[in-house]
């Protein structure tokens, strides 16, 4: 009964190899490690899907599927949260392949806090800034979208984000770079098309 | 592909521009340092915005102890398959739920509508007394 023995270890100090090791024997150690990851993985899969009941069955999913598979689980030298990434990775494909062009997700709610009705001009303006931003950045191809969320959400370095994307240290350095400045041009087209637009919209009303 | 120089030097900059931000840092030497160059200021100004904008975002407390209760009392299985059946059905068109619904009111209809004349109608036919020159003729053969 390994299960009984292990209730009274103290896992928090132990490095994830270990809990690896332990938790294809002891849910305890897997429980560690799910307390390790959870917001991790769960933050990765609401910024891809957009909204809280698909991030909650899909993060759900990615431990379901970790916990089963953790006994054949090989440690080549990549992280144990680069598997996890991959998994969330996996399953994410296909949710955007099963849900195709119908959906349509409420990018307003990744910047998530809603304002008040009467918050000032200067605080909407920001709220506005920050939905564009995050409209550009969901126009990106899907793997700038992932390095970025790696990047800013999981704060993990070059040569992790690597690990995880099968990419070389540099490649991601370089993709990195390429990405803000495909945003910038982003930005900067829809700021002359909201500019055309209140043009033609003042011309209008001038008739 | 080879990378020319003025490249690996923007790269190196916003490297250490998302370095500091993320370490907390003050971001000031390299604003003064872009003043004259548009270009790396924009690109500070998407890297901050970005920083600012893209945070972790915490499941509910809720959520985060269900599944972890039934990660490991092992019935996750059952867990994950509800709550996939639950968004499945949730993402389904508005026409098809309708659908659903009629199909559902229409099968206990049916059920209902058996159970209570495919009864009556039973009794009736076991009950009834067979015709009486039939009952007779029934008997002159037997004997």
């Amino acid at each position: 009964m390994p299960k009984l023995f292990a209730r009274g270890k103290n896992y928090t100090s132990l490095p994830d190899k270990e809990l690896v090791a332990l938790a294809a024997s002891d849910k305890e150690a897997f429980g560690e490690l799910y307390e390790r990851y959870l917001t991790k993985i769960y933050s990765y899969v609401y910024y891809r899907t957009g909204n809280t009941q698909d991030a909650e069955d899909l993060t759900a999913r990615v431990f379901q599927r970790a916990f089963s598979h953790i006994g054949s689980y090989i440690d080549k030298g990549a992280p144990f949260q680069a598997w996890l990434y991959r998994i969330a990775h996996n399953l994410l494909a296909n949710w955007h392949r099963d849900q195709g062009k119908r959906k349509i997700i409420a990018l307003e709610d990744y910047t998530a806090q809603a304002l008040p009705s009467d918050a000032p001009d200067h605080v909407t303006e920001e709220q506005d800034e920050r939905n564009q931003l995050m409209h550009a950045v969901r126009r990106l191809p899907e793997d700038r979208q992932q390095l970025l969320l790696l990047k800013f959400i999981e704060q993990l370095s070059n040569a992790e984000i690597g690990e995880i994307m099968g990419k070389t240290e540099g490649a991601v350095k370089s993709l990195y770079h390429r990405t803000l400045l495909a945003l910038r041009a982003d930005l900067q087209n829809q700021v002359h098309a909201s500019a055309a637009r209140r043009l033609s919209g003042q011309a209008a009303e001038r008739l | 592909m080879m990378e020319s120089n003025a490249d690996v030097i923007a790269q190196d900059f916003v490297e250490n521009v998302t370095e500091a931000l993320q370490q907390g840092q003050s971001i000031d030497p390299f604003m003064r340092v872009t003043g004259a160059n548009d270009d790396q200021a924009d690109l500070l100004a998407i890297i901050q915005a970005l920083s600012e904008t893209m945070r972790p975002i915490e499941p509910s407390a809720d959520y985060a102890a269900r599944l972890k209760r039934h990660l490991q009392i092992g019935d996750g299985g059952f867990f994950v398959r509800l709550r996939r059946m639950y968004a499945r059905l949730r993402r389904m068109p508005a026409r098809l739920h309708i659908a659903a619904i009629l199909a559902v009111f229409a099968g206990f209809s049916l059920l209902l509508s058996r159970r209570l004349f495919g009864a009556a109608s039973t009794s009736i036919s076991t009950s009834a007394p067979a015709p009486r020159d039939i009952a007779e003729e029934t008997v002159a053969t037997a004997l």
